[in-house]
């Protein structure tokens, strides 16, 4: 159970927010973060299954720390203290992000007017969910001390999803100024699973004579695909399966991501994109359940049969109980289902300066006429199911050689206002290297981190 | 250009380790094995109305007593056995006749051996202005264990004739009104 805990503090994490890519020009992966950013080289091929790694786990309210301390203090109180603190607009999110194969070329040498073009697959996971307080009290204090409290059963907000994406992106530099991109996206839905749309509620009314009515009222659904096919008795590949839908074989469906990087003068950029405006059709395996009942109780009618002829106890209570069963039966479909893929927003505004010149002509001098520093602001939203999560970064950009880069940024976001990363990109020949971390403050105790993100990735760049 | 990949190493060593190395301090993941809740549950029971009149037969003559039982397997059901570590069974009776009762409630397991009783002694109200008695009945240790094995509730109302009271007619006038819930204190660990 605490491992289960564990899990769900720090592996069900954050958002997607790439605050130390984003932007990263000399990295090709920047390009997944906006179709329309600069490309610096002609061409790439990632090493297959390292050239994005991708971790991204965030949670609000607590840490681990605030539940795991060695302070000597009881567990389960201290649980229910973190519990009691949180409330239903903090979550957990998790993100996850493997490139299977990447490669990109530009198809006119020309570095003026060149199109560049990149493709690839990746696969993705994501697990986001509300804290639902309502149920954490029920489950904890029970009705009783809550007459009259309305526990609102609409709090339950979960989606997971496992999915591998095919890319291709197209990126074109118009002039000296403009930079433009889309990129072209079919998504194969491996595992599907969301209860997003919940209502609902539980009451205890006292009511006259010292009695209760307990009034539920519930409207509440999960939709799932790619799941139930494992319940299945006369299946038995589930990992053949599993691969088939991995290389198009499961959910379908299409999006694009577009951007742009506009330089109104060579210090100034100005650079937007918004990743993933599409959807995918569930249709093959899918299974939802539905749980839509309403029920109010307030006691078994006793009728003495030495009075009336009628219902006794004992009928009213085989009523009852089979209202209460009826309660709890959920019903399912399988009825296909379309869903909008999250929606990001990057977009940032940075300087550049400090730009290295030879005082003396060499023809033979391969130092980098670039500049060499980038200051900048960069705003990042993604939509949630309830919410728009967002993040603001503050960053710095050096280049210490041209084989050499380090970006460093501070964020402030729904989990923290302390977040300071770092990314570097390195070159040893053509084989570039690059790994990209924040919430570096709290690595001296990940356990007191309420986000962590990281990347890395190997590339062969040309 | 040494410099530059002597550099770079140095840069890219101090990342993996800073990486790899970030601890986890001042924590104790082996604290406790289970979440244990202890969630208090108020839940509506019996309740029964009965005017005066129901106290009378047919012919008119008083009844010596009523009674009615419920079989359910709530309080013997699994998850009360396993969860349940406490509990009241709180009542609240509102009488207006002027006739005095006495109302017995009688627990029986399976084998319809009694487990549990107790009853509740109520005045008369030769006014017939609303008399309220509340009785409250603490189940712990010995009596959980008997209520933990009921499967099958029986309530008695018998009429008790006091100097103050009138003996029952079709015209009497008030009522009894019988409310009951329980409080149940559970415990539920993982």
């Amino acid at each position: 159970m605490k491992w289960l805990f564990f899990l769900g503090v720090f592996l069900s994490l954050h958002a997607q927010n790439k605050q130390l890519l984003y932007g990263f020009n000399e990295v090709p992966q920047q390009l997944l973060l906006n179709p329309g950013g600069q490309v610096d080289f002609r061409g790439y091929v990632g090493i297959p299954l390292l050239s994005h790694i991708h971790l991204n786990a965030g949670i609000t309210g607590f840490s681990a720390f605030d539940i795991f301390a060695d302070d000597g203090r009881d567990f389960n109180q201290k649980l229910r203290e973190v519990a009691y603190s949180m409330d239903s607009k903090d979550f957990v999110g998790f993100n996850q992000q493997l490139d299977v194969f990447s490669a990109g070329f530009s198809v006119n040498t020309s570095l003026e007017k060149k199109l560049f073009i990149s493709f690839g697959m990746y696969q993705e996971s994501d697990i986001f969910s509300y804290f639902p307080k309502d149920y954490a009290v029920l489950a904890n204090e029970g009705n009783y001390n809550n007459l009259n409290r309305r526990f609102d059963f609409g709090q339950l907000s979960v989606s997971a999803e496992v999915l591998s994406v095919f890319h291709v992106g197209l990126n074109k530099k118009i002039n000296s100024k403009w930079t433009l991109g889309i990129r072209g996206k079919v998504y194969s839905s491996i595992v599907q699973l969301s209860s997003t749309k919940n209502q609902g509620s539980f009451i205890t009314v006292p009511t006259a004579n010292n009695n209760l009515n307990h009034i539920f009222d519930l409207d509440m659904s999960l939709q799932t695909s790619g799941i139930s096919f494992l319940s299945e008795p006369e299946v038995n590949d589930e990992l053949g399966i599993l691969k088939k839908r991995l290389l198009f074989g499961g959910n379908l469906g299409v999006g694009i991501d577009l951007g742009f990087t506009h330089q109104p003068a060579p210090e100034w950029t100005i650079d937007a994109s918004l990743q993933d405006i599409g959807f995918i059709n569930y249709s093959k395996d899918v299974k939802n359940y539905i749980l839509d009942k309403y029920l109010a109780y307030d006691g078994i009618q006793a009728v003495f049969p030495e009075i009336t002829s009628g219902l006794t106890a004992q009928d009213y209570w085989n009523e009852v109980s089979s209202d209460f069963d009826n309660l709890v039966e959920i019903d399912s479909t399988t009825i296909s289902y379309t869903k909008w893929r999250p929606l990001k927003l990057n977009s940032s505004v940075s300087y550049n300066f400090g730009r290295k010149i030879n005082k003396e002509c060499n023809c033979l001098d391969k130092s980098d006429p670039t500049f060499q520093n980038r200051v900048g602001a960069h705003l990042f939203a993604m939509n949630r199911p309830n919410h728009l999560q967002w993040a603001l970064t503050l960053f710095y950009f050096r280049k210490f050689y041209k084989n050499l880069q380090i970006k460093t940024t501070y964020t402030v976001d729904a989990f923290s206002f302390s977040n300071v990363g770092l990314g570097m990109s390195a070159a040893l020949g053509p084989l570039q290297f690059y790994i990209m971390a924040d919430n570096l403050l709290e690595y001296q105790n990940l356990a007191k981190s309420q986000s962590v993100s990281l990347q890395l990735g190997f590339n062969y760049i040309f | 250009m040494k410099t530059q990949s002597f550099f770079i190493k140095h840069i890219s060593l101090l990342f993996v380790l800073g990486t790899c190395l970030s601890c986890i301090k001042d924590t104790d993941f082996e604290q406790d094995d289970a979440l244990i809740l202890y969630p208090t549950v108020e839940l509506n029971l019996v309740n029964a109305q009965e005017p005066a009149a129901s106290f009378v037969d047919s012919s008119g003559t008083e009844l010596p007593f009523i009674s009615d039982q419920v079989v359910f397997d709530v309080f013997n059901s699994g998850f009360s056995i396993d969860n349940l570590i406490k509990a009241e069974l709180v009542f609240g009776i509102t009488n207006s006749i002027n006739k005095a009762f006495q109302i017995k409630v009688d627990f029986y397991d399976n084998a319809d051996a009694l487990q549990h009783t107790f009853s509740i002694d109520i005045d008369n109200s030769p006014s017939n202005t609303p008399l309220f008695t509340e009785h409250i009945e603490v189940f712990e240790n010995m009596s959980l264990t008997a209520l933990k094995s009921t499967h099958k509730l029986n309530i008695t109302f018998t009429l008790i004739s006091t100097p103050t009271s009138s003996v029952l007619t079709s015209g009497s006038e008030g009522s009894i009104l019988f409310a009951s819930k329980g409080v149940f204190y559970l415990k539920i660990s993982s």
